[in-house]
């Protein structure tokens, strides 16, 4: 392959509400790279960094594609566990970042990433505590499913029928 | 066998193997300074010592060392005598052994 490079997809889960505001690219990058520094030193740094970039970043679900060479794959996902805090605007949040997927192209990320989400909208959609919330998961879980497989729209709908 | 010369301060025993373990953390983070290291044998007057470190971190252990360069903000260098899997092989140079 052309210059050889791996995807790695993360979730950044924090206790502190105020997290979201923190979270900038170029705060994730700081915060990933200061971890590999901590861990593996100079080398891993120098290592990692050639080709390190934070290529997607989602505020809202705080879901972060990063970017690096596949050599340097082993070292980046063994420091991810390190990363403590984000830093922005002299703020500093704790967080805590999962590793969810690690693929080739920035596509099979997506891929994973789409059902990711949708297994997480049916978690939400158990956890939900009251009826309004219940309605707004229901109807963003149909519109996402609706759009390919028309057959399993209807088998959903006859399960919120039963529930 | 590492030779170490140097200006004026003769480190310790204990002080070489933090020089050593902090060189390791510069250069390899971390997962470098974890990496279990014995000072063997270590004599003061010569500044030589003899190191042991699992095969695996034989190359980190070699790049750390040369990539040392200051002691208590003096210059200094390590310079490897001779290097072998197997401890015996240090006390004497194999090729001179006169069989009788």
């Amino acid at each position: 392959a052309a210059r050889p490079r791996r995807y790695v997809l993360c979730e950044v889960v924090s206790d502190e509400p105020r997290c979201r505001q923190g979270f900038e690219e170029r705060a994730v990058g700081l915060a990933v790279r200061d971890a590999i520094a901590r861990v593996h030193g100079d080398y891993g740094l120098g290592c990692c960094s050639i080709s390190f970039t934070v290529k997607y970043l989602n505020a809202y679900t705080g879901v972060v594609l990063l970017r690096c060479r596949k050599d340097a794959c082993g070292l980046l996902c063994s420091a991810l566990p390190f990363v403590r805090q984000l830093e922005s605007r002299n703020q500093r949040y704790p967080c805590v970042l999962n590793t969810l997927h690690v693929g080739g192209t920035i596509r099979t990320c997506q891929k994973f990433l789409i059902q990711y989400n949708r297994r997480q909208l049916l978690l939400l959609l158990q956890n939900c505590t009251n009826e309004e919330e219940r309605r707004c998961v229901q109807k963003s879980l149909l519109s996402c499913s609706l759009t390919e497989e028309q057959s399993q729209s209807g088998d959903e709908e006859d399960d919120d029928g039963t529930e | 066998r590492r030779e170490l010369p140097d200006g004026g301060a003769r480190p310790s025993a204990a002080q070489f193997k933090q020089l050593v373990v902090s060189a390791l953390r510069e250069l390899h983070g971390e997962v470098g300074a974890a990496l279990p290291v014995d000072v063997l044998t270590y004599e003061e007057k010569t500044l030589c010592a003899i190191l042991r470190v699992i095969s695996s971190g034989f190359v980190k252990l070699w790049s750390a060392l040369t990539l040392l360069g200051f002691y208590q903000n003096r210059r200094c260098a390590f310079r490897v005598l001779q290097a072998s899997p197997f401890l015996i092989a240090l006390s004497g140079n194999s090729r001179e052994l006169v069989l009788d």
